[in-house]
């Protein structure tokens, strides 16, 4: 016979399962509905596609050729079947910029920008956190003032100017990091595996070009994350400090539990659910967002791909990249959905109908 | 404690790694040069177009003809050709013998020939000016070329006409119904991979992120060091890295991790930094030209007295500026770097407002200038052409004429041009020598009827028969002098109607390490010039700067 503990965490997980489930399915119909959408805006937006694809010096014969190729000269109902049919076969057309197919512009690019992204967040989340924590635990003190103050000058340089300095002081001034690329210029890169630099390196053996890889990731990674930090932190540094005044909290320092532990222990858990949710956000917007960061680092990355594409009317990238980036929103937004519920015990009970 | 440990270890990593990094920055001197020449968007012959696609062409192939610094050509894969009859439909070219492929393998007409089919069959890249050309192998070393249409210009056209290895292409086509039996042509194969004679080849291309190439021993043009220092060696790699800010490319520059720059895009402070550093170098290959066009179609530059008074009462002094230290100077329709070219007016350039009142009053639009209103458009983001607007906008106030400017992103900008009705009154353009015979691009393709319209052509001014005439016999004279003397006439006959304002003509500046010596040959052209065959290193001075 089961324990009720045991029943209770099978009906969790059911309730998880289904709720996992129902979430994918909305999520197909968003971007089933924002494929439309891109699709239709990238096509009224002025512009030349078949220019795009075939360069300024094309004859008129060039371009109606392409046009009728890419079935421009259809109506924008057909033009979208076509697309669809591709979609449902892997295919996502090809590239008016790079010429390629878009999937394998996709499969270079995309990891680049993951690697850089992840390696962002990861920072803003220890860097963040711990300024948020200690603002809110030593609240109105000098630090909590320091703090503030560094991150309303986060949020308000945009990232691109942070790129520059960092580079200027850290590269060019004290010679301590590498200023440009994934790896140095001259440095033989591993075999692709999964795209990501450091990873590849590892699984090729090329410990030394991981460890290197990782150094030329700090800067832009850094650039990226300062933002993050400042809006990350002065959220936590808000909930520790409305938490801290609880009851709860009382009553553990009554009891004359360690600081650390109340901390760590009681108070962090329901203090980081806000700032978690933003996390997930702010990964996402960074996959659009990176794109002049990668220009300042010679970063090979998405963003970058993503904003030259739109500048130069590739239909087809146009699309897959704002798919790329739904897809990033709706996958971050469910995880992000998933670990509150194990945060939060509220949320679990009311998925369950309690 | 734990944690004190972990964060110990991080630390050490850490300082690990950024020593191992300094160290990698420190080896010995080798025979690279790193270029900033990407993004190349393909390295196919058939469909490479861009102004970096062509800069890879003339590194990893090389075509039929070569161009001059006067604007024709010589020879190079073939070592003459002829008119076959009188029509010039029929060209005859003779192939140089003993040319090799990177793959080891001689170069043959069947080769040239399979590549001009495949060329003209796809349709795309720098195709479009040849029509349809039926290519036929006469013998081993001979190859005829039969044209749709008559075209005196055909050898010419043919410096963009880079032939590949019939064999390798054959064996890496791909399935696919896009070209029949030939499948993809080869194209996928070819973006990543290279079939071409050219004096470097190919090892390693991650599309628009690095072109990596090594010097091809068995080229055909050798690697004399004839006319080069005794200590400028033949480039060994050259690796060519993707774009970045120009605030990037100073500081790789500065460190010695990039050796020479070909897109020319410094800002006014970095050039005067460059010009500071004794072990930078600056280079001036060709010119891009700086062109406002005035829509003839739209009120009030459908006026030629009051096009003319913009042309007075621009102050070309002020806005070439501090520029001028940098080679940015008067232009006309062509640049002054190339051969026929004739100054026009106002020459010299100088703003001249008793002039332009007295054009301005003989307007049709002089009695009610208050009325009438210039609109001025640039591609958004690019500063020198605004300034172009803002100086044009405070010129024309001291006669009383309004001037907008505004800056659209480039699509909407670009779709303006599409018709004369929708094209503003001025649109400011940079055009770069990227397409050959540069001659023909700069006066048949931008002023003849069959020209190539769109921005090219956004004067919409069409109505001088003489003009189109003339323009017509440029492609009608397979003689490059006489050719030559009706481009010189030309000239003044397009500048009498005012279609254009010409600031200035702003050189391209390659900035280079100065143990990079190069180009042996300038050549007004985009492509050439960047050709590495053109270009050595120094290696003692390359140990003595870098102190290795």
């Amino acid at each position: 016979m089961l324990s009720p503990s045991r029943v209770l965490e099978g009906a969790v997980k059911d309730t998880m399962l289904k709720y996992i489930g129902l979430r994918l399915v909305q999520s197909v119909f968003v971007l089933f509905g924002l494929s439309i959408l891109i699709f239709f805006i990238a096509r009224v937006v002025p512009g030349d596609p078949a220019r795009a694809m075939m360069g300024y010096l094309a004859t008129q014969d060039q371009l109606q050729a392409v046009r009728v190729e890419m079935h421009l000269d259809k109506s924008f109902p057909v033009q979208y079947y076509y697309w669809l049919r591709g979609l449902l076969h892997g295919d996502l057309g090809r590239s008016a910029y790079t010429k390629r197919p878009v999937v394998t512009d996709l499969v270079q690019y995309i990891p680049a920008t993951l690697e850089l992204i992840l390696f962002a967040t990861l920072i803003s989340v220890v860097l963040g956190q711990a300024m948020g924590i200690l603002a809110g635990y030593f609240r109105n003190s000098w630090f909590d003032g320091v703090s503030r103050l560094v991150s309303y000058l986060g949020i308000a340089t945009p990232s691109f100017v942070i790129a520059i300095l960092l580079m200027f002081f850290f590269s060019q001034v004290l010679h301590l990091a590498p200023s440009v690329g994934r790896i140095p210029i001259m440095m033989t890169a591993p075999p692709t595996v999964t795209g990501f630099m450091v990873l590849d390196s590892l699984l090729a053996g090329q410990f030394s070009t991981a460890l290197v890889a990782l150094t030329h990731l700090v800067l832009p990674a850094f650039s990226l994350a300062v933002i993050h930090i400042a809006q990350e932190g002065r959220i936590t540094r808000s909930s520790i400090a409305e938490n801290l005044g609880k009851d709860y909290i009382t009553m553990h320092r009554v009891h004359g539990i360690r600081t650390s532990r109340i901390v760590f222990k009681y108070l962090l858990r329901p203090s980081i659910i806000p700032t978690v949710t933003v996390m997930g956000l702010d990964f996402a917007f960074l996959m659009s967002n990176a794109f002049l960061v990668e220009l300042v680092f010679m970063w090979p990355g998405f963003a970058r791909y993503a904003l030259t594409t739109m500048l130069n009317k590739d239909l087809n990238a146009m699309v897959a990249v704002v798919l790329v980036i739904g897809l990033t929103f709706a996958v971050v937004n469910l995880l992000v959905d998933i670990l509150i519920t194990f945060l939060d015990p509220t949320v679990r009970i009311q998925r369950r109908g309690g | 404690m734990r944690t004190a440990r972990f964060l110990c270890v991080m630390v050490a990593a850490f300082a690990l790694a950024i020593g191992f990094w300094c160290h990698v920055s420190l080896g010995a001197v080798e025979n690279v040069v790193v270029v900033n020449g990407q993004p190349t968007i393909t390295t196919d012959p058939a469909t490479a177009s861009d102004w970096y696609d062509t800069e890879a062409m003339y590194n990893l192939y090389s075509p039929l003809v070569y161009p001059t610094p006067e604007g024709s050509v010589r020879p190079h894969l073939a070592t003459s050709w002829q008119a076959v009859g009188g029509d010039l439909t029929h060209w005859r070219f003779v192939l140089r013998q003993g040319v090799k492929f990177h793959s080891g393998y001689e170069m043959t007409a069947d080769d040239v020939a399979f590549s001009m089919t495949r060329f003209i069959a796809m349709k795309s890249g720098n195709s479009g000016p040849l029509g349809k050309v039926t290519a036929t192998v006469i013998d081993k070393y001979t190859v005829d070329f039969v044209l749709d249409k008559p075209s005196a210009l055909f050898p010419e056209t043919l410096a963009l006409f880079f032939p590949v290895e019939k064999a390798l292409v054959l064996a890496n086509i791909k399935t696919s119904d896009k070209y029949g039996d030939f499948g993809d042509y080869g194209e996928d194969w070819l973006a990543t991979h290279d079939a071409g004679t050219g004096p470097y080849m190919m090892t390693l291309n991650v599309p628009g992120t690095r072109l990596d190439t090594a010097r091809f021993v068995d080229y055909f043009e050798g690697w004399s060091n004839e006319g080069w220092g005794p200590d400028e060696v033949p480039i060994d790699r050259v690796v060519f890295i993707m774009e970045a800010d120009y605030t990037s490319l100073m500081t790789i520059l500065k460190g010695r991790q990039m050796d020479l720059e070909i897109n020319g895009g410094w800002t006014l402070p970095q050039l005067r930094e460059i010009q500071a550093n004794k072990t930078l170098d600056l280079t001036s290959c060709w010119a891009q030209n700086v062109t406002v066009y005035m829509n003839t179609k739209a009120v009030p530059t459908d006026d030629e007295h009051f096009r003319k008074a913009i042309l007075y009462a621009f102050d070309y002094a002020s806005v070439v500026g501090p520029w001028q230290a940098f080679g940015n100077g008067p232009t006309g329709i062509i640049t002054p770097n190339m051969a026929g070219y004739v100054p026009i007016e106002p020459q010299p350039p100088v703003q001249n407002l008793v002039k332009a009142q007295q054009e301005l009053a003989l307007s049709k639009y002089a009695k009610n200038l208050k009325d009438v209103k210039v609109v001025y458009h640039f591609c958004g983001g690019l500063d020198f052409e605004e300034d172009v607007g803002l100086q044009l906008q405070a010129d024309m106030a001291k006669l009383g004429v309004k001037v907008e400017v505004a800056g659209p992103p480039w699509a909407q900008f670009g779709a303006e041009c599409n018709s004369a009705e929708t094209t503003p009154n001025m649109t400011c353009w940079l055009f770069a020598p990227q397409a050959f015979p540069t001659h023909d691009y700069y006066l048949f393709s931008m002023f003849a009827k069959k020209g190539l319209g769109w921005i090219f052509e956004s004067h919409w001014y069409f109505d001088d028969p003489q003009i189109e005439t003339l323009l017509n016999a440029t492609r009608a004279e397979a003689d490059p002098v006489k050719r030559l003397a009706i481009y010189t006439q030309l000239q003044p006959l397009i500048a009498a109607h005012a279609l254009a304002l010409y600031p200035y003509q702003k050189p391209t500046l390659f900035a280079h390490q100065s143990y990079i010596a190069g180009p042996k040959e300038s050549i007004p052209m985009v492509g050439p010039s960047e050709n590495m065959h053109n270009w050595r290193i120094n290696l003692t001075l390359k140990a003595q700067i870098t102190g290795q």
